[in-house]
Parts: C-alpha cells; structure tokens; sequence
C-alpha cells in the first residue's frame, strides 16, 4: 500500500466510504475474521477517523521504543495511521503541543473523557518523582488519566510486566501500569500487548478491535490470543536442525540460551520491519521480550550449555 | 527582577525534559534544563551475566537502541581480548549506520521542522500533488468537525513567526510526509543486518551473528541508493532552505566551544581509522582522546554518590531529598570542560583533522551556500545543517560498506569470558559521544557506568556552578512570548536532546 495514495480523498463530512472498507478488509484479514465482519470494521475504523474514540497516549518509565515500533508500521503507515486509524489527542515523542500547551491538551482530554489509554513504560512506585510530567509524578498522572479512559492498554514489556525498569535491583519500585491500576482500585477492561517493542500491527489491530468489538480474547496474562497464541519456536526455521554451538552458526540456537520454545506471539512469521525479519532470521536467539519474566531471566548462555 | 519561564514537559524529544529560563527584558539570561525520568539500568546490570548488558543496555533508549548494544559489544571485546573478523565490523557499522540515518530523519521533520515549516500553509495548496491535496482535505475535515483538538498531534502548536514562504512550506510539508516512510525504510535497512530495529538482535562480542546471502546483500543496496535519493533530494536541501529562512538561528544557540568526539565507523580491521575521527576541541585547539579525563559531577543532580569520579570508580545511587538538586542527569565534564557532542562535534573535529574527503569538501559547500563561517556553526542552524551533512556522508559510505560483505561469511569470532576483566567501549550515537564501563567480577557483572551523549549536552550545574552546554546555550536568546517560548524550544531541540538516554 502506498500511505500517500490519495484516493478517494476525503470529504469535509469525512472520509470517504470505500476507504474505511478498504482499510476494514485489511484489519479484518489480520484478525483472521470472515468477510463479514468487514463492514463491522470499517465502521470501527470510520469511528477512530472521526474523532469520536480519541487516543490518549502516556509514556512512564520508557525508552520511547514502542512509539518508534509504532511508526515502523508497514500495512498502514504511519500517516494513515495518524489521520485515518487513531485520533491521537496527545503523544509526547509526536504531538507539535510543547510545555503548558501539551499540559492543558492532556487536561482537557481528562475532563472530556471517553478515550482509549495507551500506556507505555513501567510505575515507578517507590521513588514516584523519577518520572514525572509538568511535574505530577508519573503515578498520579496515570491515575488521573486512567479514571474517564473506557479502555486501558499497555504496550510494551515494561507497561505489560514491567519489563528493565523491574529487572534486577528494580531501583525504582518499578511495576507495570495494569498491575498498578488494579492495586488502585481502578476496574477496566485492560489489554496487555507485551514485546520489546511490541510488533507494529500488534497495537494497531487491537486498538481497532477495541473500538469496534471492545475487548479482543486474551490469554491469562490478558494479551490478544490473535497475536501472542503461536509459539516461537514452532516458527522458528532452524528448529529441526543441529545445535548452534557459537553465535552465527547456522541451527538451533536452544544452547545459546534461546527462549524461543517457552515465549508466544507472532513476530517471526510477521516479520518485522514490514519484511522477513526477526531476531531468529538473523540469527540471534529469542530473549522471550513477550514474556512476564522477560528482562528477569539470563537471556544468553555462554559458553552454550549442550 | 527577571520573568521565570518554565517549559514542562519539551515534547518532541526522546525523553522526559523540562527547562526554566530566566529572561531579562525578553532576553534568556539564565536557564536550567532538568531530566526528569530515572530508572536505573547500572544498578539492574549489576550481577547481571555479561552477554546480558548488550541486550539490557538497548532498552536505555528506543531511538539509539543500536549505539548502546555496540557501546556494550565494544567493551566486551575489549574485556574478553577478541577482535571481530572484516564482515562482522561490516555489520556493526551498517547497523550503526542505518540507526543514525532513521533518527536524524526522525529528527529533522517529525521532531525539529514543524517548529520552523507552517503546516497550516497545506490549507493554500492549490496544486495537483496527491499526498498534499490528501493532507489538505484532512485538516479542512478536521477543523470544520467538533474535535476539541483539530488535527491534533500537529495541532495545537506554539504561536510563532513560521516560515512565511508558502512554496518553501509545501515542499517541505510534502518532505515531511515522505521522511515518515523513508525513517522506516532507515529501519528495515537496519533489520537486514540485525533482525529488527528498534532493539537489535544480531550484535554480540566477537562480531556479529547474521549470515548474509548474496540475495539479501543485493535487497539492501537498492535500499540504500533509496535511501541516499531522499537525503540528496529532501533532506539537506530542506534544511539549507530552513537556515535561509532564519538567519538568526546562526546566532541563537551558541554553546561552549569545546567538541568531543569518540570516532565512529570502522575503516579497518584494527579500530584505528574511521569514517569520523576522534579528538577534543578545546576553545578552537584540537588534541588527541585521553579517556581518562573523563568525570561526572553529581553536586546537583538527584544521586548521593561520590561526586567527580571517572566511570570505571563512578556509582548512581538515587537521592530525591538532595538539596540543591534538580536534575536526573548527571554532568559529565572532560577535566572540568563543559563540552557539546553529537553532529556538529563529529563534524568540526573531523574537518581540523582533514581526513575525510567528502567533510573536506562539503563543509566548504555548507559554509557557501549558507554564507557562513565555521564558528558560526555553533548555533541551532549549524547543528541542523551538521546533522544533515553527517547524514549524507554516512549514507554515501553504507553504499561502499555493503559492496564489501561477502555472501555467507562469518561475522563472528569466538572468545572466552574472563572471571575478572574490565572494558570499555567508546563510540558515537546519532546524538554524540556515547561511552560504557565494565567490570566484571566472578564472570559477573560488577559495575556498569554508561556516559550518553545528552548527559553531556543537557547536564545540570557542576560543583563549579558551570551550567551544562545546553543550558549555556539557551542564554541571550529573544523570547518574544512568555506563552509560546518558541525561539527556546528550537534551541533545545537543535541538541536532538534524547533524555532517556541521558538519566537511564
């Protein structure tokens, strides 16, 4: 698709019909749904266009690297995205809103309420100022967002379970914004999209799910089935060859620490990077980044352990 | 007494920042710029398996997860003794590479240039431009629906004096919109050689594990050559065309006249030549790297550690009730030198050594076309146009770097792990000087201090009361609105301030 395809252009009154089907087509082939549900998508999406499910975005405790998978998106670019998929009231890595601006954006959004929260990065609960915007530490602007959103998503390790920032010492008292929430006494319905970062059409398909059909299934740690079902390994091409013994040989790479067999999502048949590409397609072993102990466990051995 | 301007949070960073200035009479005449995130990566890394830290290392910062895992991979190197062989210092430096295009891409159109383009002026497009007209008719949508915040994330936006020209703002505008695909193309170029960008799989000490097919070797040099089109076509010529516009912006920015610059981009098998040289320059004297004048004061910065100390004795232990503090970060000082890293640093110190042609040449050209000097470079223009140099010359040399890789040969070379070892690595992010310190201990993680390239920009205050360069460079600029500090923000974000990076 070329994101600067201008056709049909949209109207005043909005964007034009067979557009939001074309797009609906796309969604409803990547959630695996039958041509019916087409029409039901592309009114999903018609919805975000017109601004009547606006997107809050948080950063907390991040790298900002879940944004960066964001705009890495392939089968809807990221202008599409932008103007066509999500109403994004407020991102701090995008939005042109800078200092008191970006503040009463975020404020007003508050007040008005009715939006989904994307939340990405980990609480710091124990020292709460090491993370703060316009000088509300990090929590208590989580919870004050959390309140009007109708639906709360976290995306990437650290929102989802916390990820580095919980890791090792977790100098912070760092948790993920779910586990936060519901120690809050905040109830809603929560999507964990987890992944270092998370696969572009991760976030995207289940936002549009969100809207359209509220909650997709999820798993026990409450990710879309749809997305973290497969196993890795199970995807992995060098699975049924001999063990790797050092980096870049060409086989499977168990011995090196690969935790391929134990994580689950998607991303080596998706590919990355809208092409063939993964951490097993160049030959690095899976680190389990889905995974709720992912940043907790060894990642590699080595010497390799055969 | 002086108006007290506070910016909170700076988007359209990487991170989260925030800057108080003083103005005097509308003029900036003190600044303070504070980092407000923590999360402590050398304390997680602690006791933590060696392999581990290129991996863990990454997640300081999603933008430059590459620089960090090569930062890592160096020290371990250098801690383990190996060298890796010519196809995996090939690798490296085309993944290293192709990060460095995407973000200053990243930074110049999404970032930096709706600060200086009107993107409002797509409303007066009357042309036949697809992306433009399509873009057009959003925005009218847009306003003319009950959105709170039309157009938003592109709007609302700081009042300002935008650039009037309304040709100059729709090419640019059309740039801006085809920067965003060609970031991700940047990416995937990435991706050839390390299985996904952001965070990268492929680096390990010892080299590099892919092992490139002669097709997948051809896939990226058509990427490259589309790659290098935008920058030749788009990029530099956008941002002689900006600095045409604001002239001013030559003067507004200045920082302290000491570069620092580690070198980046193997030339040859040994780490002695690179594409970008290292060197430190001091008030206009070049001189040889001595790491071990690097330091980092801590007097006010949230941290109670031993203030002063070099990065193989340093510590990060978190202090929220210091007093005096008021920044995350703290200041790295080469001796006592505030210096400036990134672009502009890598550019100058190249072209006092003269060793790379294509710098020889085109700062020259830059100069000409902007009618400028050197020292005028030291300024919000210069670092843009720096950048925008330094983006070309790199993507130009990826050309060269891919012919070199040979299909199906080794990347890596294998190594043991000592029980007690130490190393470091020392090399540029898009963003500057970037430096890990390991030691290791019972095989063992047992200190990690990481010096980023926005730690040394964007630092708070020294014991010696000496602001940090970028705090040094937002003194004597105009504000003309205390509501819409515009002329401040541009001057922070010439720094391509990443702030992740700079706490971690």
């Amino acid at each position: 698709m070329n994101d600067l395809d201008p056709n049909p252009v949209p109207s005043s009154e909005g964007m034009d019909r067979r557009e939001f089907l074309r797009i609906g087509t796309r969604l409803a082939a990547l959630w695996g749904l039958g041509q019916g549900m087409v029409p039901s998508m592309a009114r999903g999406v018609e919805w975000l266009a017109n601004g009547r499910a606006p997107v809050l975005w948080l950063e907390g405790g991040n790298c900002s690297g879940c944004s960066v998978s964001l705009l890495n998106s392939y089968p809807l670019l990221p202008l599409s995205l932008l103007t066509k998929h999500i109403s994004l009231q407020f991102h701090q890595t995008i939005s042109t809103a800078t200092g008191q601006l970006a503040q009463d954006v975020v404020n007003t959004t508050i007040q008005r309420g009715g939006y989904i929260l994307v939340v990405e990065g980990a609480v710091p609960v124990a020292i709460p100022t090491a993370c703060t915007f316009g000088g509300e530490p990090f929590k208590d602007h989580l919870l004050r967002c959390a309140g009007p959103a109708v639906a709360v998503v976290a995306v990437g390790a650290c929102a989802s379970f916390g990820g580095i920032p919980a890791a090792g010492a977790n100098p912070t008292g760092a948790v993920d914004a779910i586990t936060f929430l519901q120690d809050n006494g905040i109830s809603k319905p929560f999507i964990r999209i987890p992944g270092c970062p998370p696969h572009p059409d991760w976030m995207i398909g289940t936002l549009v799910h969100v809207i359209k059909f509220g909650v997709p299934p999820l798993d026990s740690y409450l990710r879309p089935t749809k997305f973290f079902g497969a196993r890795i390994h199970d995807q992995c091409q060098y699975r049924n060859m001999p063990y790797a013994t050092k980096f870049g040989d060409v086989g499977c790479m168990l011995g090196l620490g690969c935790k391929g067999p134990t994580t689950r999502g998607d991303c080596v048949a998706r590919g990355y990077n809208g092409g063939n590409y993964s951490c097993l397609h160049s030959l690095g072993p899976c680190i389990g980044c889905t995974g709720p102990d992912f940043g907790k466990q060894q990642m590699y051995n080595w010497p390799p352990i055969l | 007494m002086p108006q007290i301007i506070t910016i909170d949070p700076i988007t359209r960073i990487e991170g989260h920042l925030s800057v108080k200035v003083e103005t005097t009479n509308g003029v900036v005449t003190a600044a303070y710029a504070a980092g407000e995130s923590f999360r402590g990566f050398e304390a997680i890394l602690m006791g933590r398996h060696p392999l581990d830290a290129q991996q863990i290392t990454q997640r300081i910062c999603g933008v430059c997860p590459v620089e960090h895992a090569i930062s890592s991979v160096l020290a371990q190197d250098q801690a383990y003794g190996v060298t890796p062989p010519t196809q995996g210092l090939l690798v490296r430096n085309l993944a290293q590479a192709a990060n460095f295009i995407q973000s200053h891409i990243v930074h110049f159109y999404t970032l930096s240039a709706i600060d200086f383009i009107d993107i409002t002026a797509v409303l007066q497009y009357q042309g036949r431009d697809a992306a433009l007209n399509y873009l057009k008719a959003w925005v009218q949508s847009e306003i003319s629906s009950n959105n709170y915040y039309p157009a938003a994330p592109f709007l609302p936006r700081f009042d300002g004096d935008y650039l009037a020209d309304l040709a100059l703002n729709l090419g640019a505008i059309r740039n801006y919109l085809r920067a965003l695909e060609i970031r991700s193309e940047a990416s995937k170029f990435c991706a050839m050689f390390a299985g996904k960008l952001p965070h990268v799989a492929s680096l390990v000490p010892g080299g590099a594990t892919p092992r490139l097919t002669a097709r997948q070797i051809q896939d990226a040099l058509v990427l490259i050559r589309k790659i290098r089109d935008f920058i030749d076509t788009a990029y530099v010529p956008d941002v002689i065309a900006v600095a045409g516009g604001f002239p001013q912006y030559f003067t507004y920015g200045r920082g302290p006249a000491n570069y620092l610059s580690y070198g980046v981009f193997n030339e040859n098998g040994d780490g002695t030549s690179k594409l970008f040289p290292s060197g430190v320059m001091l008030n206009g004297t070049l001189s040889n790297l001595d790491q071990s004048q690097i330091r980092e004061y801590l007097g006010r910065s949230w941290f109670s550690s031993a203030s002063g100390m070099h990065p193989y004795q340093g510590e990060t232990t978190p202090d929220t009730t210091k007093p005096d503090a008021y920044s995350w970060l703290k200041a790295p000082r080469y001796g006592t030198n505030v210096m400036q890293v990134g672009p502009l640093a890598r550019v100058l110190v190249s072209y006092l050594r003269g060793t790379n042609a294509a710098i020889n040449t085109l700062v020259p050209w830059l100069l000409a076309q902007t009618g400028r000097t050197v020292a005028d470079l030291n300024s919000v223009m210069g670092r843009h146009a720096t950048r925008a140099l330094e983006c070309k010359i790199i993507a130009d040399r990826c050309d060269d770097w891919v012919n070199a890789l040979v299909p199906g040969a080794t990347a890596f070379s294998t190594f043991t792990i000592p029980s007690s070892a130490a190393g470091m690595g020392l090399t540029e992010a898009a963003r500057g000087a970037l430096g890990h310190w390991m030691q290791l201990t019972g095989g063992l993680v047992s200190r990690y201090q990481c010096v980023v390239p926005t730690t040394w920009n964007a630092s708070p205050r020294d014991e010696l009361g000496q602001p940090g360069a970028m705090e040094q460079s937002l003194v004597g600029t105009p504000i003309a609105s205390d509501t819409s500090p515009i002329e401040a923000v541009r001057v922070v974000r010439s720094f391509d301030p990443c702030l992740s990076c700079a706490v971690h």
